[in-house]
């Protein structure tokens, strides 16, 4: 477990636990966190900008504010954020001091802030719009004329920062001093004045930077990449996990009309992310939207290129390929859930075949925040299940004593092809070679192609199953757009094979 | 259950021929008099602010399109008539529409996003014919949607004043 996650779960070993009275329900309230937490214990909703549930503490917004009653003292309205819990609270949200005590924040919050809703990427999930709405007064009194500040800021080429738009919860400050550990962000000016800043303008950097759009709760930082490309509410969400390293972050995968993956971002768990993603999961949306999609069956043609056939007869002929020659050779890759894994060695047992799965080679986004440096998100899950882990460079040379090579997964051409190895045109002439993958290889400059059968396969996001990270823990994926027409699961096709092979048994 | 029971036919409307006769006389009567139907479609009925055509979006007097792309119409449309894609522009608003959509065999001219528009960028015209021999002929882009704010002039006018009253 990274150090992140020891810090955001790292629970004493004893809790120390008060009662308290919210809104009216007993409620047992750690003493370890501040008082907006017991309220959310309690499931009473305390608006809230500069307080995050995973950064320390500041209180320098005052939305948070409610009324707290102790012992003889009068009921005073304090924030929630910064208050310590105390035995026999009694803390009440929705008095009128307190109503009143966040209409007038709000009130001072949205003097300077422009009307840019109707062009902001935040609405929609912004949360000055909704306590504005909630609780904030319909007309501003203000007569004074609003700052004028940078409206497009550039801070580096994953942030693009309205200063107009911030509200100086500093979230983003305290987000980059204690997650990626790299303070690059600080408040300039004092009073009206204070912006939002990087030293010297100096572009940020790190691989964390994304998650500045997500901590900040207005539209004041926002993605580049993600810029006016679509509304929030018209984006469909599924819970899902990062495939990009084996740690598998808890994501959401945003869909934007049933079509493009617009945005990943993270989701909270505890055990694993924390509430971050780094940038590499999160801009990871080119492996959703390939260009050639490899769709149905294609077998090489006499003229060097295609013929397309359907799912089943693809299946038909592989089983043949499979069945004739001497031991196959089964090459995984690491992105095969547990149950398509499991499927895939029972399939490789009937056919008595040697099955191992591609070890991608660790690269170097390593860090002691989130990412483990090994790009294959289901490593240990394929290693329990007992496949064999081998290098490109390995399969590549264990392939040439094999006269049937069967590559199946999500990027595996792709991963034979990496470093050193020469993908396809590295395995012996004379073999037979069957693809299932999302897409075709590059095609070989000469010669023909070393592909003797391709079989599209759905992505990480049309499918459901789940891997298991670097810790041993389970990480569910779930389908968050269709499989594009004539794409088999791969839990189908390989069960479809299995029976297949199953018949030819049989009938001999 | 109703049983309803037919009225007895008199001995003169059995014989036909009278019964005829005073109906072709109403017929020549009407010959005479003056014409209340409408020669639709060479004779249109006149067209009024309160006319709520089709929806058509507003082209500001410097030429740009007055729509920031939002989405907000797109959200109040109950037909889901409205397809918009947004995009960067140089200009001081920032975000402009890139494709902007209405599938007019949708659109149920409800006037929804009229009253949704933060930005009074789209307005009910009084345009209100509608032909095409294709489906995706009635699939207006933005070129097709923009009228210059001139000629929608009069019901951005009834609109303002209409809001004021809110
Ligand atoms: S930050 Fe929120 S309130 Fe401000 S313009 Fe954006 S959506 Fe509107
Ligand atoms: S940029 Fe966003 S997160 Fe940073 S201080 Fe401003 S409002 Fe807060
Ligand atoms: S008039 Fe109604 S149905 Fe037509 S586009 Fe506007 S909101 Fe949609
Ligand atoms: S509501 Fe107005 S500004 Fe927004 S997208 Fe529709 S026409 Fe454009
Ligand atoms: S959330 Fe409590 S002061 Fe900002």
């Amino acid at each position: 477990m990274s150090d992140l996650t020891k810090q955001t779960s790292g629970e004493p070993s004893t809790i120390e636990r008060v009662e308290i009275t919210v809104n009216g329900q007993t409620v047992q309230a750690r003493t370890d966190k501040p008082l907006i937490q017991a309220c959310v214990q309690a499931e009473v909703e305390v608006p809230h900008y500069c307080y995050h549930p995973g950064l320390t503490p500041e209180g320098s917004c005052r939305i948070c504010q409610v009324e707290v009653q102790q012992g003889k003292m009068p009921a005073r309205v304090m924030v929630a954020c910064r208050t310590p819990v105390m035995p026999g609270m009694v803390v009440n949200t929705e008095t009128e001091n307190a109503h009143d005590a966040r209409r007038e924040c709000l009130e001072f919050l949205l003097k300077n802030h422009p009307l840019d809703c109707p062009i902001c990427d935040k609405a929609g999930e912004c949360t000055l719009q909704d306590y504005s709405f909630a609780e904030g007064q319909g007309e501003g009194r203000s007569v004074e004329p609003r700052r004028k500040l940078e409206k497009r800021k550039d801070l580096g080429d994953v942030i693009l920062l309205d200063q107009e738009r911030c509200i100086l919860c500093t979230r983003c400050v305290r987000f980059m001093e204690e997650v990626p550990k790299s303070p690059q962000l600080c408040v300039a000016g004092r009073g009206s004045h204070s912006t939002i800043e990087t030293w010297n303008d100096t572009p940020l950097s790190g691989n964390y930077q994304g998650n500045l759009a997500d901590v900040c709760p207005v539209g004041a930082l926002t993605l580049k990449s993600f810029r006016f490309k679509a509304r929030v509410w018209n984006l469909t969400k599924t819970a899902s996990s990062c495939g990009e390293c084996s740690r598998g972050c808890a994501t959401t995968v945003e869909v934007l009309r049933k079509g493009e993956v617009t945005r990943i971002r993270p989701r909270h768990d505890e055990d694993v992310n924390g509430w971050w993603i780094c940038d590499t999961g999160r801009f990871a949306l080119d492996a959703f939207s390939l260009a050639d999609r490899l769709v149905g069956t294609l077998l090489p043609s006499a003229s060097r290129g295609w013929d397309a056939t359907s799912v089943e007869d693809g299946l038909q002929i592989a089983s043949d390929m499979l069945t004739t020659g001497d031991k196959p050779l089964i090459i995984a890759s690491p992105w095969l859930t547990q149950e398509e894994g499991g499927e895939l060695l029972a399939l490789g047992q009937k056919i008595n075949a040697q099955v191992a799965f591609v070890s991608t080679a660790s690269n170097d986004l390593a860090d002691d925040v989130l990412h483990t440096g090994d790009p294959g998100p289901n490593r240990r899950g394929l290693s329990d299940l007992g496949l064999k882990a081998m290098t490109a460079e390995e399969i590549l040379h264990t392939a040439s004593e094999h006269s049937t090579v069967l590559c199946i997964g999500e990027r595996v051409g792709r991963l034979l092809g990496e470093g050193e190895a020469e993908g396809f045109n590295g395995l012996p002439t004379g073999a037979r070679v069957l693809l299932f993958d999302c897409e075709l290889p590059e095609a070989p400059t000469e010669g023909n192609s070393p592909i003797d059968i391709a079989i599209g396969l759905p992505s990480s996001v049309e499918r459901v199953g789940h891997w298991v990270n670097i810790d041993g823990l389970r990480r569910n994926i779930l389908q968050a757009r269709p499989a594009p027409a004539g794409v088999w699961n791969t839990l189908r096709l390989l069960k479809h094979l299995h029976e297949l092979l199953t018949n030819r048994e049989v009938q001999s | 259950m109703v049983v309803v029971k037919r009225r007895e036919l008199t001995f003169w409307e059995r014989i036909y021929l009278p019964e005829i006769f005073r109906g072709l006389a109403i017929t020549f009567k009407k010959m005479f008099e003056p014409r209340v139907t409408r020669q639709y479609p060479e004779e249109t009925l006149p067209t009024t602010e309160v006319t709520r055509g089709q929806p058509r979006l507003v082209v500001k007097d410097d030429g740009n399109i007055a729509c920031v792309s939002c989405g907000l119409c797109e959200a109040a449309c109950p037909a889901y008539a409205i397809t918009i894609d947004g995009q960067e522009t140089e200009r001081f608003i920032e975000r402009e529409p890139e494709r902007f959509e209405i599938n007019m065999l949708r659109c149920i001219l409800c006037g929804f996003c009229e009253e949704a528009c933060p930005k009074e960028a789209i307005f009910m015209s009084d345009e209100l014919e509608l032909a095409d021999t294709t489906r995706q002929g009635l699939v207006y882009d933005m070129k097709r949607l923009e009228r210059p704010a001139s000629t929608l002039k009069p019901r951005i006018d009834y609109v303002r004043r209409i809001n004021e009253r809110w």
